[in-house]
């Protein structure tokens, strides 16, 4: 850390990274580059039409522009975010991951036929899920899935919603096979070789995805599907409900995943240096495959049905999340530091100055992290068992996840495009200067917006609604007034806006070029401490998954049991808002006798096993 | 690693220490279809259940709340239960820690004290629909003396022949623990009756109040009949000759 020694092509270019020109991603791997740019065009394409609606949204409930009835306001609710949280992230994840792991393999994938397989699948299942809740702006289609990125039952979405979301999460199953094929194949030629660090990352991540989808799985396939379709009556919401939050919490770390691998194998790098420490990063990952899933009920602190004992372990699990994201403030930060020591910078504080700011895929990354530590400093508020009583359900919790999705997921992996689209098309990145004032606009416009979401939920205002302001009483606020944060969270939007439409720009500007030779080559940040230091323990995969197993098996056996023992697996006679199976049942009407009566007799059993586990 | 075990065990004091009861599972189910035959929720309202304790039964519905307002004395203890008759939706006191899930099936139960008098917003914070905006109540904490949990009800003729006695048959009902002593009056036309009575905690009334019609003389007389803040009023038909026309009257409405 001491080593100040000045690294003279770093000074020479002070507006643009040390990093080398050479070979591109797309010179050595010329098929997978396809398959990744098509997946990043994926993402890009959801996040135009999931920001179209934010701004839209905000303005609306905000008050200062209304292009539609306050009925639609859910409409465009659940397309921004099922858009943004399911199809933006994740299409960018699995170009990422398909980039981390071939590099840093140094291997081609398997079979490129399946990996085109699996983007197909999940590029079929978002166009499914996207069909169904688009529908539900035009009346003409009996079809609509106003039910928000959480679908609770009793509220119902039409069946194509949820087979849509089946078939995208069954595509990316296949891509963590294929990622373990790649690694399987690797390791028979590199016997006794430690896994390279990206691999590492996208092999736990993939163990986490695959443990915390079974959730979701269930509650689709066993209870949501066969309802929608109309083959069984009733479900029980808080079952469905907690199911849904057995992979929901978890699905916030497989966004921020990609995030925190850009953070570690990419800004170090940028930043001149290298990564820390090798073996911190490992035991971060494996932390979060451990405890990511286990935590689910902590949005379901306020939920009857469900006893403060199973709340508390949630609560405890949740807090111990902290630490691995307390590992990574340290560990980016300390490489952050080593670069700009490398760079020539000196001082306690001044080494910041020399840290590449004009990069905007070093400033995008950077600035996402800050506004990552914020974000975690509510999220510590919000997984508070009492203080959640304040803010449950509040703006302050879209206040939250803004800055950690919204900016420390979303704006690291814009960043994070700057550098990749060039690597995918050997192009050279159009206009840096704009690309700069993009990232730093995001930043500014999350600011403006996540602080005043925050302030209105300290006042009771509720997240969710096309209308804030209610007939019988007004909002007291404290400092300010709600007039001055509706004026903020407007600004912010038309500031995000702006920041989306320069990033295409940037975008579209790049694609459209011509190949140049000023790309810097493929490649990823260098360790200080290296694999060699880190325990031969962390990568045994196996063991990890074991214990997340157990782990979830342990925080959620007895809570599901008591679920299902209260409520019953169907639940008591519940109907569904809105019923839609009008236009299926036609279809199902014959199947539907007999798969009813399979199901009650399975159900039966299925009750009658349970009943014995209780007593 | 200290930090964290920190802030688990200031939390677990919060909640433990200050007796802060979370909503869980104490509630027995019910079924969301049935409501209407539940001792409790069937008619949604405010119950005392001991001194300054009061129990609030209280259904969520696309896009209600009943009872609407909501109506506390200050310096109360009050156990809100709430159920849900059909979507998941929240029941949140703007601006307070009175805030929970709604789940239909299940019975959210909550207890707040309320020292001095004020208005609270209740609304919906969990999306249920599209009204959900509209989903709002009201929860008035009163003063003591303006509190009360008191119930008339009046059942009277609609005409009576001129000669005949009119009866007013009036109910008073005490929700609250402690004796009620108040006066009935009622005024009809220019007569007016008072009584004064005592209705014991928790229990009924019921009166029979009559007026020679005679003294009223023939014609429409409006009536009203008091209790403390409560009001009951109708008119009065006295005729010279009791006719079966009454159906003509009071509209063929009534034919189912």
């Amino acid at each position: 850390m001491s080593d100040a020694t000045v690294n003279d092509a770093a000074k020479t270019t002070e507006s643009t990274t040390s990093e080398p020109l050479g070979e591109t991603y797309l010179d050595k791997f010329p098929a997978e580059a396809k398959v990744v740019r098509s997946a990043l065009y994926s993402s890009f394409l959801a996040l135009a039409l999931g920001g179209l609606f934010g701004v839209i949204q905000t303005l609306h409930r905000t008050d200062f522009l209304r292009i539609m009835e306050s009925e639609t306001y859910y409409t465009v609710l659940t397309a921004h975010g099922v858009f943004l949280v399911i199809a933006f992230t994740i299409f960018f994840l699995v170009g990422v991951f398909t980039w981390a792991v071939t590099t840093s393999l140094d291997r081609e994938v398997e079979d490129i036929r399946f990996t085109w397989a699996w983007l197909g699948t999940m590029t079929a299942g978002a166009a499914m899920a996207a069909a169904a809740i688009l529908a539900g702006f035009t009346d003409s289609l009996d079809m609509s899935a106003d039910v928000l990125f959480t679908f609770y039952a009793p509220m119902q979405a039409h069946p194509l919603f949820y087979l849509g979301l089946t078939v995208f999460v069954v595509g990316t199953w296949m891509a963590g096979a294929d990622w373990f094929r790649s690694w399987f194949a690797w390791k028979k030629e590199n016997p006794g070789e430690r896994i390279p660090l990206p691999t590492f990352m996208v092999l736990t991540t993939m163990i986490m995805w695959y443990v915390a989808t079974l959730g979701v799985a269930t509650a689709i396939l066993a209870f949501l599907l066969p309802w929608s379709l109309g083959l069984i009556d009733s479900v029980n919401p808080t079952l469905t409900r907690t199911l849904f939050w057995f992979f929901g919490h978890p699905v916030v770390y497989f966004w921020l995943m990609p995030a925190y691998m850009m953070w570690y194998v990419l800004l170090p790098k940028l930043s001149g240096g290298k990564l820390f420490s090798d073996p911190l990063a490992r035991v971060v990952f494996v932390l979060f495959l451990l405890l990511s899933t286990p935590v689910g009920i902590h949005h379901q602190y306020l939920d009857p049905g469900i006893s403060e004992g199973f709340k508390f372990i949630a609560m405890t699990n949740t807090m111990f999340l902290l630490l691995p994201s307390l590992l990574t403030a340290f560990t980016v930060v300390a490489s952050m530091e080593h670069g700009a020591r490398q760079r020539g910078g000196t001082g306690r504080i001044g080494w910041l100055k020399a840290l590449p700011w004009r990069d905007p895929v070093f400033a995008g990354m950077a600035l996402a992290g800050l506004m990552f530590a914020a974000g975690g400093f509510s999220g510590m508020i919000n997984a508070g068992m009492n203080i959640n009583y304040l803010v449950h359900n509040t703006l302050w919790v879209p206040g939250h996840f803004h800055l950690t999705v919204g900016t420390a997921v979303a704006l690291t992996f814009m960043a994070a495009s700057y550098w990749f689209i060039p690597q995918l098309t050997g192009k050279k990145l159009w206009n840096r200067p704009v690309a700069l004032v993009q990232v730093v606009l995001w930043f500014v416009g999350m600011t403006f917006m996540a602080n005043a979401m925050h302030r209105a939920g300290l006042l009771g205002m509720p997240r969710r609604t096309a209308e804030p302001q209610y007939d019988g009483f007004e909002y007291e606020a404290g400092v300010g007034s709600v007039a001055e944060l509706d004026a903020q969270i407007a600004l912010g939007g038309i500031i995000l806006t702006l920041s989306l439409v320069l990033f295409f720009a940037v975008i579209i500007g790049t694609v459209l070029g011509s190949r140049s030779d000023e790309v810097p080559a493929n490649g990823y940040a260098d360790t200080l401490s290296g694999p060699e230091d880190s325990p031969k323990i962390l990568d045994n995969l196996k063991l990890w998954f074991g214990l997340a197993v157990v782990l979830v098996i342990i925080a959620y056996t007895f809570p599901l049991l008591s679920i299902i023992e209260r409520g019953g697996l169907f639940g008591p006679d519940i109907t569904a808002f809105p019923q839609s199976i009008d236009i299926v049942s036609m279809a199902w009407l014959t199947v539907e006798q007999y798969a009813t009566d399979t199901f009650t007799s399975a159900t039966e059993v299925a009750q009658a096993t349970i009943d014995g586990v209780l007593r | 690693m200290v930090l964290i075990v920190g802030i688990i065990a200031t939390i677990t004091y919060g909640t433990v220490g200050l007796g802060i009861a979370m909503v869980d599972d104490e509630e027995d189910t019910i079924s969301p279809s049935e409501l209407d035959e539940d001792e409790r929720f069937s008619d949604p309202r405010v119950e005392q259940v001991g001194e300054n304790e009061y129990e609030a039964y209280v259904v969520a519905q696309t896009f209600i709340y009943q009872p609407d307002p909501i109506e506390v004395p200050e310096d109360s203890e009050v156990t809100f239960y709430v159920t849900s008759r059909d979507v998941i939706h929240s029941f949140s006191l703007v601006g307070t820690n009175v805030n929970t899930m709604v789940v239909p099936g299940e019975v959210s139960s909550v207890t707040a004290e309320f020292d001095e008098p004020a208005e609270y917003g209740v609304i919906c914070n969990e999306y249920c629909g599209s009204g959900h905006h509209d989903m709002e109540g009201m929860l008035y904490v009163v003063p003591e003396d303006e509190f009360d949990l008191t119930e008339l009800s009046v059942t009277a003729d609609d005409e009576v022949e001129l000669g005949d006695d009119a009866t007013f048959d009036v109910t008073v009902e005490n929700g609250q623990l402690d004796d009620l002593e108040t006066a009935i009056e009622l005024e009809v036309g220019d007569e007016t009756i008072e009584e004064d009575v005592t209705v014991p905690g928790d229990d009924t009334y019921e009166t029979t109040l009559t007026v020679d019609s005679t003294d009223l003389g023939e014609g429409d007389h409006d009536w009203t009949v008091t209790v403390d803040d409560h009001t009951e009023s109708g008119t009065l038909s006295v005729v010279e000759d009791l006719e079966d026309d009454e159906d003509d009257e009071d509209g063929g409405d009534d034919d189912e």
